[in-house]
């Protein structure tokens, strides 16, 4: 046995790291037997209060070395790791505050807000509903749950949970009406999300976030001039914002003043401590530029814009689980295989789900656009459901292996229905999200590659339409190359990355068709711009549904697409966007040895 | 022996190479090629080697490099009859006919007595269609050789394509001494039959050859129950629901050990010259074939839920079985069938089997594809498939005859020179009235029998 020495903990609470997060939780006493340190936190507590933060700590530090389970001594800990950081502290603190006692209310809602706060939304979404549960009449345990909702793409979950905060509350509170507002204009109610910012300015006119998202919301609905307005008034609030100053270059981008749009990043670069630009400020000047046709420095924007994106997140592809779990589902889904694999039974009544599918930016938001014009269909947008069918699956179907191997429990005599439950599941959550519009038949799910699923969902639905959007693949990277975007096992942060995910996705999907049989339709992007009629036609025939005009005029359609796609799709079908690449193809020249095979078997060519 | 090669050890050249043949006319190529490989570096300009060499990349599936020793090896013996010869079928499966016919016409000219030159000269007169001169090699090649088997069953080829049946069915029996050619039944002491009645005796029926010649052929078996009642047929599990629909049939086996005593036998294929058919007089009572009921109201629940409403199903084969000899000209890529899927409503329904599925991955026509062909068990599932749809696309392979002998409608993509039973310059076929044949104008030419194939489609 060898003896550590005592290490402080790497999360930098300040604590030795058998205090800390080496701690057994076990080992711990009860609170009655460090009933004598009470004083001792009394004292911290108070000098907390009067902001001596530096003696709080030390005495905090001091107790939780006697007693590391001491709920006050982590509480105050906590609250000051948490002001001063690092994060990593705070959240280890909070955590083991929250699993030495689960019914400890603040300490649950800390928690949720510190893992939404850090884009966790998954994580976070687990401890918001404890919080319902340990506190349901509590008004921060609701409104917790519709912030994260409302971020987890399921917005109707998350106005339910928003409305419920506000009967909690005796009178109207300003930033739960701006939330609320916020979340309708998710779901394209903008109608009813401008009464209430409208509300809540009255209420509060000092709120900076509360502006800046009503004018993102009249940004969104082409209230170009409004949204103006109302940064002028947020302007007001906080002179040189750089928040302000983005929206009000996004504004001006969407009304074609791209000189006007740079000019704004430019003074953005120049109030930022390290006088650059942020990632998502950095691929927005790309993208002006791009639309001005200085294709070589918005190539260089984007490159810098991914560099920094890179830094500042962390997240580099994940090559190897990406790989391993393509590589499985290769081997589990073969036709030998699937033979004796159940399928689930065919829906008799209700609605039914449409998949488009596609790499992101293929163009899958224009085809829901187009076809949810459609009387008969309802756009559900990106559904995570299938993905979360992914993580269930072992509960489920009761299996200690993972997806796709879990599929073997379907061989168990009590799981022949599996695939019927999982299937009832989807439909069940696709029904609480609100989506389905009343006499609609089919409901779309174009969550961008669901194609890594296919099989799963052929299993699940094996007379759902399957539509796979295909665009150039040189075209493809570049849109992604010049976007924020966290599909693909982060796959979009470097060009080369997205090249890979790219093709290795094209070979599943292959795999997927050479060994299954699918209700699969490929569509071309360039097709649809180039006849748009043809292809809608086609894709109506596919599925099923009569022909119907106005699906030629999806531009009209009032429906709000939340992905990074929805400027685009609000506007007409526009040639440009076909064959992007070209302009760029010395910039891409390092992946086209990695893209040419795939580019040749979609049939597709690679042109100056 | 060490393995240092040539310089150390006491053999001579013309042993090693002699090494080198026993190793590739056991299939163990890669020691065959290693082998050779050894003489070439020592000896660059030896082309017996590079020959040996040559058949060796041939026998491996490179014909690039096949081709290349070879060039090289008559590049340093201009006047090797052989070399000749051998490069002719190189240049066949490359599609190259004048190349070949050229280095054909060499080899005979160099080795006239050589009936393999002969020989190999008529199956790319053949190729090119040019059938009375293949037949005039063929005969040459019989003079010098008259148990040359391949060249008998060349020409029952070559005769019965012309429409010269009666020689042609002659020559045809010839099939069974090939090189190669399984026995048709295990050793006994029966008689073949004559075709002469047998009211009390036992008829064996052996289903051999392909699947399309068992579906084809098996239209005469209650033909033969007129003149033997007692009929037992031998054929494999796989053929058994559509062969055991035939009137006359006692007993079905799959396995010779099941075999009761027979007192007489024939082949299916053999039956047509017992009957002496001519193109006049083919029996078609068509359709000897019928989809299950059941099999076919489960295909078309499915083929309506996966088709769209309004189209037209069109069933579809690319490949027959990639170990047939001709393979490489019947068969066709699916993304050569890209003119046909700009037809406006028109689903694919793939019939597809083995390794050509590989290729519905990498289809992306306009037309949807739907993979059946993973679904399909067995041809109980082809045939109620094959009910449900409006008309089978395919290329000259077994579905081609299932489809017929339903009375289906069949379009059959033919190469420049087919197989004998598809016969010249028609694109029907007293076989099965319901078949179209669309041909290649000129070898190797898919488009020209695709434009004809989507006519068909559009009248």
């Amino acid at each position: 046995m060898t003896v550590q020495a005592p290490t402080a903990c790497p999360c930098g609470s300040g604590l030795r790291v058998a205090r800390c997060c080496g701690l057994d939780l076990a080992a711990i006493g009860t609170g009655e037997a460090t009933r004598h340190l009470l004083p001792l936190v009394d004292r911290a507590i108070a000098l907390h209060g009067k902001g001596e933060i530096a003696e709080a700590t030390k005495i905090c530090l001091d107790v939780l070395e006697l007693a590391p389970g001491q709920g006050g001594a982590l509480a105050i800990l906590y609250q000051v790791r948490r002001q001063t950081g690092p994060l990593s502290a705070a959240e280890a603190l909070i955590r083991r505050m929250v699993a030495l006692n689960p019914n400890n209310i603040w300490a649950t809602q800390e928690l949720a807000l510190l893992l939404f706060g850090k884009g966790d939304f998954a994580d976070a979404e687990g401890h918001a509903r404890n919080a319902v549960r340990i506190a349901p009449d509590d008004v921060q345990s609701h409104n917790l749950m519709g912030m994260i909702m409302t971020e987890l793409n399921r917005p109707q979950v998350g106005e339910y949970h928003y409305r419920e905060a506000l009967k909690l509350l005796p009178h109207k509170q300003p930033i739960l009406l701006a939330n609320l507002a916020w979340n309708l204009k998710n779901q394209g109610k903008m109608a009813e999300s401008r009464a209430l910012y409208g509300e809540s300015v009255a209420l509060d006119p000092t709120i900076l976030q509360t502006l800046l998202g009503w004018a993102r919301m009249e940004e969104t609905d082409r209230n170009f001039a409004r949204a103006d307005e109302l940064l002028d008034q947020a302007e007001k609030l906080a002179p040189n914002n750089q928040s302000i100053l983005l929206q009000r270059a996004i504004v001006r981008s969407r009304v074609k003043d791209y000189d006007g749009a740079l000019a704004l990043l430019d003074s953005i670069a120049k109030l930022s401590r390290t006088g650059t630009l942020g990632p998502n400020e950095m691929l927005e000047k790309g993208r002006l530029l791009d639309k001005m046709g200085r294709f070589d420095e918005a190539f260089a924007a984007f490159v810098e814009g991914k560099r920094a994106a890179l830094e500042l997140s962390g997240n580099a592809y994940l090559e190897a689980h990406a790989a391993q779990l393509v590589e499985r589902l290769k081997r589990y889904f073969t036709a030998e295989r699937l033979k004796i694999v159940p399928r689930a039974k065919p829906i008799t009544s209700g609605p039914r789900p449409l998949f488009i599918v596609g790499f992101p930016r293929s163009g899958t938001t224009m085809v829901e656009q187009t076809l949810s014009a459609h009387p008969k269909i309802s756009a559900g947008d990106e559904l995570t459901i299938v993905n979360d069918i992914t993580e269930l699956m072992p509960r489920m179907l009761n299996s200690p292996l993972a997806y796709p191997e879990a599929l073997a429990d379907l061989w168990m005599g009590d799981q022949r229905e599996g695939l019927d439950n999982l299937r009832d599941y989807y439909l069940q959550r696709a029904r609480q999200l609100g989506i389905i519009e009343p006499k609609t038949v089919w409901f779309t799910d174009k969550m961008p590659l669901n194609e890594t699923h296919m099989g799963l969902i052929a299993l699940m639905f094996p007379e759902a339409p399957i539509i796979h959007v295909l665009r150039h693949p040189l075209d493809v990277v570049l849109s992604v190359f010049s976007n924020h975007l966290t599909h693909g096992f982060y796959c979009a942060n470097a060009l080369d990355t997205i090249a890979k995910h790219y093709v290795l996705i094209a070979d599943l999907v292959e795999h997927y068709r050479s060994q299954m049989t699918l209700k699969y339709l490929p569509i071309r992007y360039e097709d649809i711009v180039d006849d748009q009629e043809s292809g809608v036609r086609r894709m109506l025939e596919f599925i099923g549904a009569a022909f119907d005009k106005r699906c030629l005029n999806f531009d009209e359609n009032t429906r709000y697409a939340r992905t990074a796609s929805y400027a685009q799709v609000t506007e007409k079908l526009y040639d440009s966007s076909r064959y992007r690449y070209r302009r760029y193809l010395s910039h891409l020249r390092p992946v086209i040895p990695i893209l040419e095979p795939v580019i040749k078997r979609l049939g597709y060519t690679i042109d100056d | 022996m060490t393995d240092d090669g040539l310089k150390t050890v006491k053999k001579t050249v013309d042993q090693w190479r002699a090494e080198a043949d026993a190793h590739e006319k056991a299939g163990r190529l890669d020691e065959a090629e290693a082998l050779l490989a050894k003489i070439i570096a020592a000896k660059p300009n030896y082309h017996p080697a590079i020959q040996q060499a040559a058949v060796v990349s041939w026998k491996r599936k490179r014909p690039l490099e096949a081709l290349a020793r070879f060039e090289r090896a008559m590049q340093l013996a201009p006047d090797e009859a052989l070399y000749h010869r051998n490069v002719c079928e190189v240049l066949r499966a490359q599609g190259r006919l004048d190349d070949a016919l050229a280095h054909g016409l060499r080899a005979v000219e160099l080795a006239p007595n050589d009936s393999g030159s002969h020989y190999n000269l008529s199956v790319i007169r053949y190729d090119r269609l040019e059938i009375a001169d293949g037949i005039a090699s063929l005969q040459r090649a019989l003079e010098l050789d008259p148990k040359h088997a391949s060249a008998h069953f060349e020409l029952a080829e070559a005769f019965l394509l012309t429409g010269r049946f009666r020689e042609g069915w002659e020559e045809y029996e010839w099939r069974f001494a090939l090189p190669n050619a399984p026995p048709l039944l295990p050793p006994n002491d029966k008689p073949l039959w004559d075709g002469k009645p047998m009211p009390s005796g036992t008829l064996m029926l052996i289903g051999d050859q392909g699947f399309g010649d068992t579906i084809q052929f098996c239209r005469y078996i209650p033909l033969v129950a007129e003149r033997c009642p007692n009929i037992i047929v031998a054929c494999s599990s796989e053929m058994r629901p559509i062969v055991i629909q035939q009137k006359g049939i006692g007993q079905y086996y799959d396995r010779w050990e099941n075999m009761p005593a027979f007192d007489a036998y024939c082949s299916l294929s053999g039956l047509p010259r017992l009957f002496d058919t001519n193109p006049a007089n083919i029996p078609a009572a068509i359709p000897y074939v019928k989809a299950d009921a059941a099999k076919s109201e489960h295909w078309r629940q499915r083929l309506d839920a996966l088709t769209p409403p309004g189209y037209r199903r069109i069933a579809l084969a690319w490949a027959g079985r990639p170990t047939h000899g001709n393979d490489f000209n019947r068969s066709i890529a699916l993304n050569k069938l890209s003119a046909l899927t700009a037809l406006p409503k028109i689903a694919f329904v793939s019939v597809q089997k083995g390794e050509g599925q590989n290729q519905i991955g990498s289809y992306f026509g306009a037309a949807p594809l739907i993979n059946l062909g993973v679904e399909i068990e067995d041809f109980t599932d082809t045939m109620g498939i094959l009910a449900n749809v409006d008309r089978l696309v395919t290329v000259d392979t077994g579905v081609a005859h299932l489809a017929g002998a339903m009375g289906r409608p069949v379009s059959i993509l033919l190469p420049f020179a087919p197989d004998w039973r598809w016969m010249l310059d028609r694109s029907d076929t007293p076989w099965y009235p319901t078949v179209t044949l669309h041909r290649q104008d000129r070898p190797g030419h898919w488009p020209s029998a695709i434009t004809k194939l989507i006519d068909t489609l559009q009248g």
